[in-house]
């Protein structure tokens, strides 16, 4: 039993992040970040793991330039991270892959897991179907509604799907619907967090298993290009995909933008746009940029995107965009559309919701005189298609 | 010894009625008492206090007007304002000292404040009187317990109750999970519970602190209350009693009969 955390539990000058959980949990957290620490200096682990990846996963994906598109958007080149090509169809599975490999060394048989999108909930099922554990995922019921096609996998590979009906039936209820239930089962059941929020040690456990994007992309952009690009972009929800995509840069002569949910206005509950309306504040364990009324109670948020739609930025993405290391920027519903059309016509890749928000800020970024770009596609948009059908009227 | 230790949240049924609740709770021998501020968010609450939350953020109770609902009482047990943080954060420590002043406030009990995550707002508010209550849960170590309590130590047997006291949460889960688990919820009857692991619980936690504990552990009827007191500690009181004011029963025909059945 270790009795205090060794990691650093805080990021940037704010000191963002923490451990802000109930009690319960507190020893339960503790001995995450052992068997995190354990496991990575476990030459086994890291094997199983990078060939889980490889054989389960499909990495390293493509690094694939998009030159009609990039054409379209008057910029020189465009190279995009095909994550929607991992099996299950976006970033989320790095991270629920090897924290469900990392559940089992633990001696844990049972996952808990929250989703929004519904991608991080398939990503957990298919990990704990393959690794033979059970596993129960916890969504908002207007979450089931707009992403049913995840449900449904998630149903196929024998994984529980629990609805919560409380607030706005979205990915803040489904967090504290699972962080409830893992209180009451944290001595045989893990929480596989999708996000790189949440008490300390998940911030860091998922940025972990997530730069692996990164890695491969520095690498493939550079034997590609011959050169880095001068901006890397990607969606932010609570970060897992921003900072999977970004850290591996950070050294880097370059841009690094965020791009959050802008939804459809800009008053408080019609956007999830953190950086541009947050305050420093609490919520699910960790300290960072919240949307939030005078009184310290959450917002409402807003987006066309499930997996944007959170009130909370993570707190290490949080602490790099205040010290100045990435910048945030919004993309409204409808721009997040016309991004997706766009990429679709002229590249014939339907991204997710999500990931459309990246696509979104490229236009600007061109007209700033950015000549080259690397893009973050976290995820394929097969879930959303009737999100497109209706907006786009196709 | 404290007999009961009983929770409400404060603007459910009302902000209004709730000096009236206090001052009867006082008249009945609750020496201390537990009110929990409304939040968006309480990760730690169960279905019942998640109900009462919403409904009394509902009704207009913020922080702010909670206690100013409560400035000037007399007549009141002392109060532990049981809270999340975020709200206590947004208001600053020097804003909540000053509102906290004219209360019967004397104890805080943030769920989900570790010691150590906010050393400044914890010290400034323990020197100013609102000292943060030390939480045992059953995952925490006895290693870790007694980290706990000289965090959050002790002031002595000259302050009240309400100071003094370790809160020991005697199962896994969410506040109100035993109630809403017992065979009828309705009558609270959960007769046959086997507390011999709380009690075991409770006689190890003995071995390293001399404090008062009280002891949450989602239980509501008479007898286990007592099997409780009669181990030296104080029985908590929450989501049953929530869950029958919501009901329309007084509180005192709530209490009366759990301060009874001593064995």
């Amino acid at each position: 039993m270790t009795d205090a955390f060794a990691l650093p539990t805080r990021f940037g000058a704010e000191s963002l992040g923490g451990c802000y959980a109930p009690e319960t949990l507190m020893q339960p957290l503790l001995d995450l970040e052992a068997a995190f620490r354990s496991a990575l200096a476990d030459p086994a682990f890291q094997a199983e793991l990078k060939a889980e990846l490889r054989h389960f996963v499909g990495r390293p994906t493509p690094l694939m330039a998009a030159p009609r598109l990039a054409a379209e958007l008057g910029l020189k080149a465009l190279y995009l991270k095909r994550e929607d090509l991992t099996h299950t169809g976006a970033h989320k599975i790095n991270n629920a892959l090897a924290q469900a490999l990392l559940a089992r060394r633990m001696g844990k048989a049972e996952i808990i897991a929250e989703t929004g999108a519904g991608q991080h909930g398939v990503a957990t099922a298919a990990a704990c179907a393959r690794l033979g554990l059970s596993c129960t995922v916890y969504m908002g019921v207007t979450d089931m509604a707009r992403q049913a096609p995840n449900v449904a996998r998630m149903r196929l590979f024998g994984t529980k799907v629990v609805p919560v009906e409380a607030g706005q039936g979205t990915l803040k209820e489904a967090v504290n619907e699972a962080l409830r239930a893992w209180a009451g089962r944290c001595d045989h059941a893990h929480y596989i967090l999708g996000s790189a929020l949440g008490p300390h040690p998940f911030p860091t456990l998922v940025r972990t298993f997530q730069t692996v994007i990164g890695e491969e992309a520095r690498s493939q952009v550079q034997e590609q290009a011959g050169a880095l690009p001068e901006a890397v972009v990607a969606c932010a929800g609570g970060g897992s995909n921003g900072l999977g995509l970004l850290v591996p840069f950070l050294g880097d002569p370059l841009r690094r933008l965020a791009v959050e949910a802008g939804g459809h206005g800009r008053a408080l509950g019609e956007h999830a746009a953190r950086l541009d309306g947050g305050r420093m504040g609490v919520l699910h364990g960790c300290k960072t940029l919240l949307l939030q009324d005078a009184h310290g109670r959450t917002a409402e948020t807003a987006s066309i995107s499930a997996g944007l739609d959170y009130p909370a930025l993570g707190p290490e993405l949080a602490a790099l965009a205040l010290d100045g290391q990435v910048e945030v920027r919004r993309a409204s519903d409808d721009e997040a559309l016309a991004g997706a059309r766009l990429l679709c016509e002229r590249e014939g890749i339907l991204p997710a919701l999500e990931s459309s928000h990246a696509l979104a800020a490229l236009p600007a970024l061109a007209a700033e005189g950015v000549a080259t770009v690397l893009l973050g596609l976290s995820g394929r948009g097969d879930k959303d298609l009737s999100t497109y059908q209706s907006r786009l009227e196709i | 010894m404290n007999p009961l230790l009983p929770f409400l949240m404060a603007g459910d049924p009302s902000l209004e009625a709730l000096p009236a609740q206090l001052s009867e709770a006082r008249s009945l021998g609750i020496e201390a008492l537990e009110l929990g501020l409304p939040h968006s968010d309480p990760i730690a609450d169960g279905p019942v206090l998640q109900g009462a939350a919403h409904r009394a953020i509902g009704r207009g109770a913020t922080p702010t007007r909670v206690l100013q609902a409560l400035a000037g009482l007399t007549g009141s047990p002392d109060l532990i304002l049981f809270t999340y943080l975020n709200p206590l954060l947004q208001i600053g420590a020097e804003r909540l000292k000053m509102l906290l002043a004219p209360t019967p406030v004397k104890a805080l009990l943030v769920v989900d404040l570790p010691f150590g995550e906010e050393p400044t707002f914890e010290a400034a508010l323990r020197e100013a009187g609102y000292p943060m209550v030390p939480l045992l849960a059953p995952t925490t170590t006895l290693d870790r317990a007694r980290q706990v309590l000289a965090a959050r130590p002790d002031p002595g047997p000259a302050a009240p109750f309400a100071q003094r006291f370790a809160y020991v949460v005697a199962r896994l889960g969410v506040t109100g999970e035993g109630q809403d688990a017992g065979q009828d919820a309705a009558q609270g009857t959960t007769q046959g519970a086997d507390l011999t692991p709380v009690r075991e619980r409770v006689t190890q936690l003995r071995s390293i602190s001399g404090r008062p504990l009280a002891v949450g552990f989602g239980l509501s009827d008479a007898a286990s209350l007592a099997t409780v007191r009669a181990m030296g500690a104080t029985p908590v009181v929450g989501s049953a009693l929530v869950r029958e004011l919501a009901q329309g029963k007084g509180l005192s025909a709530c209490l009366t009969p759990l301060m009874d059945g001593d064995l």
